[in-house]
């Protein structure tokens, strides 16, 4: 007689796997295995199928909603990233014609020559291409923080929450908003570099936070949002800077 | 005639984003099931449908016409649950310690389970909960889905042996801990 089955022979058994071969034979005349299998069989079958929760009519078209929402936010952050290497090699390009001019610079000369008003005009320019690209990322940025913050502040705080994403984000977020505050206080952009001041420490907070966020954690990032009334601040000055820079940017298309 | 999903997908990578929204009208119900018998919870299976498309729309490029559209992204949404399991492993532990239990388990009122009472059903949920990820998934897969192992190792990423190991070490797990309910011995 051959050996009597083994726990994995049990299983493959009740679940009718392929494999035994002439195991099954063993199991047909061992009254002892056929007790065992009731037994697994007694147990398994206690373990019924979830009950699935029924979905509304909508549903389909809420997933739709969601999945395309951030399908968009995912190719806009494509594209912000694609103007801050612009912007990025904007200012080198603007930074090194800057120094040769400066170095060319010699002050009887250019006093004399008609070309100084050439270069005067070209600095403006410049200076006006600077302020552009500047404010068409920031209102990018402003974009992202916004979406980001109200996306935080709608879930519900009653059991922990993955923030994983918004993690993501606010930490990509945090290193841009470092590069625009500093750019937009250089620039004398006082109301643009005053709310980035602000939400500096938010992005910061959010990005060092946990990815899982308990209900007391969540509750009070969400009060902090909500006190320094940042989603709305953020909402007027990227409509602010969007009014600012488009009609700019229509006469530069190549920007 | 409704454009098959292959069709869809070859639109979808021509750039047709109303094809996309096609297909996941046409799968969204689908996944969600299949991710609520793996995460046991509506909330985490709105995710894991969520990010199954999303991940989907990415690899979009990369699907192989060759296999069926609905098994390829059956196989990203369960991995997209695994994923979830483990960044959850904090809830999970609240799980184990007696909360939101009774959402992994049938609340069919069937005469056995009114004898095995509310005892039973809170230990079938702690002991699922016990389980790893792909153990979970793997059991699910097997007992709910009826999903022939070799199929589950394809879903998985793992081989035959693997996937029957992962099973057998599931029931195992579950066997020693509701034996004492029914009253036979391991």
């Amino acid at each position: 007689m051959s050996t009597h089955f083994s726990e994995d022979e049990f299983v493959l058994a009740y679940y009718s796997e392929p494999g035994l071969g002439e195991r099954r034979e063993h199991l047909d005349a061992c009254e002892q295995c056929r007790a065992e299998l009731a037994s697994m069989a007694t147990v398994l079958d206690q373990v019924t199928p979830i009950e699935v929760p029924e979905l509304d009519e909508n549903y389909e078209s809420r997933v739709w909603d969601r999945v395309s929402w951030r399908l968009r936010g995912e190719q806009k952050q494509k594209k912000t990233r694609r103007y801050e290497w612009l912007a990025a090699a904007a200012m080198i390009a603007i930074a090194f014609t800057g120094g040769l001019l400066i170095r060319n610079d010699k002050p009887v000369r250019v006093a004399n020559t008609p070309s100084a008003t050439a270069i005067e005009t070209a600095a403006s320019s410049t200076q006006q291409q600077r302020d552009r690209i500047l404010l068409v990322v920031v209102g990018d940025h402003f974009d992202d923080s916004e979406r980001m913050l109200i996306e935080l502040t709608n879930l519900t705080p009653d059991e922990d929450v993955d923030v994983s994403t918004e993690r993501e984000r606010a930490t990509e977020l945090l290193a841009s908003n470092r590069l625009y505050r500093s750019t937009a206080q250089s620039r004398g952009e006082d109301r643009v570099a005053t709310l980035l001041d602000e939400l500096e420490p938010v992005l910061m907070q959010i990005a060092h936070g946990p990815s899982q966020m308990t209900p007391d954690e969540l509750r009070k990032i969400q009060k902090r949002v909500e006190s320094k009334g940042l989603v709305f601040k953020l909402r007027v000055l990227r409509a602010d800077v969007r009014a600012t820079s488009v009609p700019h940017l229509q006469q530069q298309p190549n920007i | 005639m409704e454009p098959s999903d292959n069709e869809l997908v070859q639109r979808v990578r021509d750039g047709d984003d109303d094809a996309f929204r096609l297909l996941v009208e046409r799968h969204s119900r689908s996944i969600f099931r299949s991710a609520f018998r793996i995460t046991g919870n509506a909330a985490d299976a709105d995710d894991v449908v969520q990010e199954a498309f999303l991940r989907s729309y990415r690899a979009m490029a990369s699907f192989d016409a060759r296999a069926t559209f609905t098994t390829w992204l059956h196989r990203i949404a369960i991995n997209c649950a695994l994923d979830l399991i483990d960044s959850r492993k904090r809830r999970d532990q609240r799980i184990n310690d007696g909360e939101d239990l009774s959402l992994l388990v049938s609340r069919d009122a069937t005469p056995d389970r009114i004898v095995l009472g509310s005892e039973m059903q809170h230990a079938i949920a702690k002991a699922m909960a016990e389980l790893t990820g792909n153990e979970r998934t793997a059991f699910v897969l097997r007992h709910f889905e009826g999903v022939p192992l070799e199929e589950i190792g394809q879903i998985l990423g793992t081989k035959l042996n693997a996937t029957k190991n992962t099973v057998f070490r599931a029931v195992k797990k579950l066997r020693q801990q509701l034996q004492p309910f029914t009253g036979s011995l391991v």
